[in-house]
């Protein structure tokens, strides 16, 4: 993980809003959003579609008037410049290459605007182009490139006169799988090289969480948390982010306090919190909601195992990495399923054997039964 | 504060607001002004000023009270009718056998069913005469032959049989193209459940082409109600509205009640385009999935025989007006001897004397008149694609308006709106340009609006965000990606100008007479050689417009009629 503490604050969003009116209705496409990006880094707008991601980018760019809020970067109000003159770079979703360019004008396109020399066009146009690793395509049309190659010829066209902030709008969603994992470490890798920073769109955790220093989890036109991938993923604020970003298994409680927390569920059965986080530690209302990932727990071939959930195997998934239990637990009261992922099988479990769920205390959390209308929403 | 507004002054991007501002101006400027004129002056009669006191609807009365003007009304009806019931029992069963039966030579159908379209129907108007009119060859050869007469066709029969061989290809192009988009796993699966050939055709094939066939009807009728040359040719005392508004207006220069028997002639037009509207709504038609299955081909051999000689026929009768044109103008004192029997070159040999000026004046106009409606048709379809208007649909209809209407229509709302009042223009060419450019710039508007929408808007941002100004990105970006499709409009534009006639004849001048109205000048003193060389004239640079956009368009004749 970097630090980026000490580097100073490059782009700065206050209070962010936009409502889209139609005839009919308004939307509130943004609400109150306040976001502080630093210099250099790679900081990605993570949501599922329709919470506000691409607004708020097409709002830094100047393609949306906010209807509320500041844009300042570098001091300046980034408002009041019209787009052409804000000096960004941007790669689309579509990519947006001009389809009636070569692949080297495509590049070029920004140098002559800016009116440099013949010499340094070509030069500079090189350059980024070998960047991308895509030398032998320059006297080609884009539509005679693959997706990939259209996505890096994107990226060094948004990239090669230094611009002060580049823009990525979902620019992976069009690859394939393979292409998408491969294209976000090259993103990373050039991004890094050219040390500028970055806003990053997608509703990809995935690739959110393998590539960025910091993510916005954005949420019907709000932000509803900031923070570097691993506190975003092992730390949640909020039902709603813990259960957007990766598999999330989330059991209602009631906690009782004593030297560790007992937590009991509706079937009667009890869990000793033994090592358990200081979320929980701390945590002082009898009713709740425990979050614990799927890997945060273990299945035992003793059905009768002390301190854990009896249930019984449902489905088997091999994921390859890992092999994913549907286990169902509370079959006496309501029942219901939990995902349990183990490094590898178990030995001697197989669908329709009863289990025992051991839970890992020190990376669970619990939260206010109140948020439990967050998980029918997303 | 102040230095705030100052700052937006600095920042805030003028020239797209000049620059479309300016287009809609002239939108407002040529075609709301002497529209809105030309209704305003059909409620004053001739001679008393254009104030409110003064409105009236004596101009109107004409229609009850005169015989001649409730003729015309009635014939323009008939003509109108019987031109969609012919153009639908030509041009329907003659796109069914090119889409859906083994006929070979279907692009050699496509491309010469497209000709008529182009190509001016008042050059050819005369032909009839010439091969079946009282005195034609035709006749002459039934009578010695098999002592038999054709019934004369002079008049109502003659007008309807000329106008009809050049409205066809509208149901012919349209059904077609809906044919061949259709689904065919809709037949097939009707086929499946039992249905006989005919059965399928019937209950499945035509419902789904019925709002194609509305759609070309509709045209069929606005063109057929709007001709002027074909029933100035050869209608005789067969009157129609618009020889009638021509007869006011070159008669008694009677601009108020020409400007009267206009507004009939629009209402025709609207009640018709009222009509096909609940028609095609009444049945609420699903839109018909295109898959990439290629449409379902009979095989029988009976149709493929039956369509080949029917689409010949066509072909052939509807050509044939055109084709006696061109070989007239090489015989030698034709039309005076039963039969040709001399060939030469001699009307061309003199022609250059007579046609130099009319040529040179049409392809000045023409030229013109595509150069600015190309420019502001381009800047309004900008306007209407990428400008998010409410009032959107205003703008469409307003451009649209010269297309709807007849052109003679359009020929009197001009010399309405600019030969008296703030700004005028009558007498110059450049009437003439106003007339043309509006009632052209509908091709160039409809067929860039089809091209911008599929330009992803993105493509423009990205320039944009590179740095770009406004005007930078549409010249570099936004236009190049246009540009066929402003060729395409330019191209057709351009070609039907050079042989318009129903707005020339309202607003050309002595010293501005353009090909067609030598031609017609020629026919009405029945001076065939001359009127036949310049027809042919016309006919060969309409063709050499079209085959050169066609090699750098690369795109076959019917395609680039997709839009009108």
């Amino acid at each position: 993980m970097t630090e980026h503490e000490e580097s100073r604050v490059t782009l700065s969003i206050r209070n962010l809003s936009k409502v889209f009116r139609s005839k009919h209705d308004q939307v509130q496409a943004l609400n109150n959003v306040s976001l502080d990006i630093r210099e250099g880094e790679l900081f990605t707008l993570l949501g599922p579609s329709g919470c506000g991601k691409t607004t708020t980018l097409r709002c830094v760019a100047g393609f949306e008037k906010p209807s509320g809020g500041t844009i300042d970067f570098l001091g300046q109000d980034f408002t009041s410049i019209p787009p052409f003159r804000r000096n960004i770079g941007m790669v689309f979703q579509s990519y947006a290459l001009f389809p009636h360019l070569s692949i080297f004008e495509n590049v070029a396109y920004g140098l002559r605007i800016r009116k440099l020399s013949r010499r340094e066009i070509e030069d500079r146009v090189n350059r980024i182009i070998a960047l991308v690793g895509l030398e032998a395509t320059q006297k080609r049309k884009p539509s005679e490139l693959s997706g990939g190659q259209q996505q890096r010829i994107a990226l060094a066209r948004a990239l090669v006169y230094d611009p002060q902030l580049l823009l990525l709008d979902e620019p992976l969603s069009n690859l394939d799988a393979k292409l998408r994992v491969y294209m976000r470490e090259e993103i990373r890798r050039i991004q890094q090289q050219a040390k500028v920073t970055t806003i990053y769109v997608t509703h990809d955790q995935e690739e959110a969480l393998s590539i960025s220093d910091r993510i916005a989890v954005m949420h019907a036109g709000k932000v509803s948390q900031v923070g570097s991938p691993d506190e975003i993923y092992e730390n949640p604020h909020s039902i709603r982010v813990a259960d957007f970003i990766g598999q999330a298994n989330f059991l209602t409680c009631t906690v009782q306090r004593d030297a560790d927390s007992v937590l009991s569920f509706r079937s009667g059965e009890q869990i000793k919190m033994i090592n358990s986080s200081d979320n929980i530690r701390n945590y002082r209302e009898r009713e709740g909601i425990l979050f614990v990932r799927p890997e945060q727990m273990e299945i035992s071939a003793d059905a009768n195992h002390p301190n854990s959930l009896r249930g019984e195997v449902k489905v088997i998934l091999y994921l390859g990495s890992v092999v994913r239990y549907y286990v169902e637990i509370f079959q006496n009261q309501k029942p219901q399923e939990i995902l349990v992922d183990q490094d590898r099988r178990v030995r001697d479990v197989g669908v329709g054997d009863p289990v025992a769920v051991l839970v890992h205390g020190q990376e669970a959390k619990l939260f206010p039964t109140e948020q439990r209308k967050q998980l029918e929403k997303m | 504060m102040v230095r705030a507004i100052k700052q937006r002054l600095k920042t805030f991007e003028f020239t797209p607001y000049l620059v479309l501002g300016l287009a809609l101006i002239i939108l407002v400027v040529f075609i709301v002004y002497p529209l809105s004129k030309v209704i305003f002056s059909s409620f004053i009669v001739k001679g008393d000023a254009p104030t409110l006191r003064n409105l009236t609807l004596d101009n109107f009365a004409q229609f009850s009270t005169s015989t001649l003007y409730r003729s015309a009304f009635f014939n323009t009806m008939t003509v109108g009718l019987s031109c969609v019931l012919f153009s639908c029992l030509i041009g329907i069963p003659m796109a069914y056998f090119v889409a859906k039966t083994q006929t070979p030579l279907k692009t050699f159908f496509l491309t010469l069913g497209t000709l008529p379209l182009i190509l001016p129907p008042f050059v050819g108007a005369y032909s009839w005469i010439l091969l079946f009119g009282r005195q034609g060859v035709v006749n002459y050869f039934l009578e010695n032959a098999f002592n038999f007469k054709l019934p004369d066709i002079y008049g109502a029969p003659g007008v309807i049989i000329a106008i009809t061989m050049s409205t066809y290809p509208f149901i012919f192009l349209l059904t077609y193209g809906a044919l061949i988009s259709a689904d065919p796993y809709i037949e097939e699966s009707a086929e499946i459940m039992g249905a006989s050939r005919w059965r399928v055709i019937r209950t499945v094939t035509l419902p789904l082409v019925i709002p194609a066939i509305v759609a070309g009807a509709l045209i069929v009728f606005m063109r057929s109600v709007g001709n002027f040359g074909v029933p100035a040719i050869l209608g005789g005392n067969f009157y129609v509205l618009p020889t009638l508004i021509h007869f006011q207006v070159t008669g008694f220069f009677n601009l108020n009640a020409a400007a009267a028997i206009a507004m009939v002639n629009v209402v025709l037009v609207a009640a018709a385009i009222l009509l096909s509207q609940y028609v095609t709504s009444k049945r609420s038609y699903v839109t018909i999935t295109s898959t990439t299955q290629a449409a379902r081909i009979s095989s029988s051999k009976l149709l493929k025989w039956i369509g080949t000689i029917f689409c010949l026929g066509v072909i052939f009768f509807s050509l044939l007006p055109h084709l006696t044109v061109i070989f007239t103008s090489f015989t030698e004192g034709w039309a005076g001897t039963r039969y040709p029997n001399k060939f030469s070159l001699q009307n061309y040999s003199r022609i250059f004397e007579i046609a130099l000026v009319p040529i040179r004046n049409s392809l000045f106009l023409a030229t013109t008149a595509t150069l600015i409606a190309s420019v502001i048709g381009t800047l309004l379809s900008y306007i209407n694609v990428r400008k998010n208007l409410r009032a959107r649909w205003i703008l469409d209809l307003t451009v649209m308006l010269p297309f709807i209407l007849p052109g003679i229509v359009v020929g009197v709302a001009i010399l309405v709106g600019f030969s008296s009042g703030l700004i005028i223009l009558s007498g110059t060419w450049m009437i003439m340009v106003v007339g043309f450019f509006i009632r052209r710039m509908p091709y160039i508007f409809r067929s860039t609006t089809a091209s911008l929408s599929q330009i992803d808007v993105a493509v423009e941002e990205a320039s944009t965000i590179i740095g770009a100004s406004w005007l930078t990105t549409f010249r570099k970006i936004t236009l190049p990606l246009m540009a066929p499709g402003i060729l395409a409009g330019a191209v057709i534009s351009f070609s039907t100008l050079m042989g318009e006639l129903s707005t020339t004849v309202i607003l050309y001048s002595a010293r501005w007479k353009t090909i067609s109205i030598a031609i017609v000048e020629y026919l009405f003193s029945a001076t065939i050689g001359p009127a036949y060389t310049l027809g042919t004239i016309l006919i060969v640079l309409v063709l050499a417009a079209i085959f050169l956009a066609n090699r750098i368009l690369g795109r076959r004749m019917s395609q680039m009629f997709k839009m009108v």
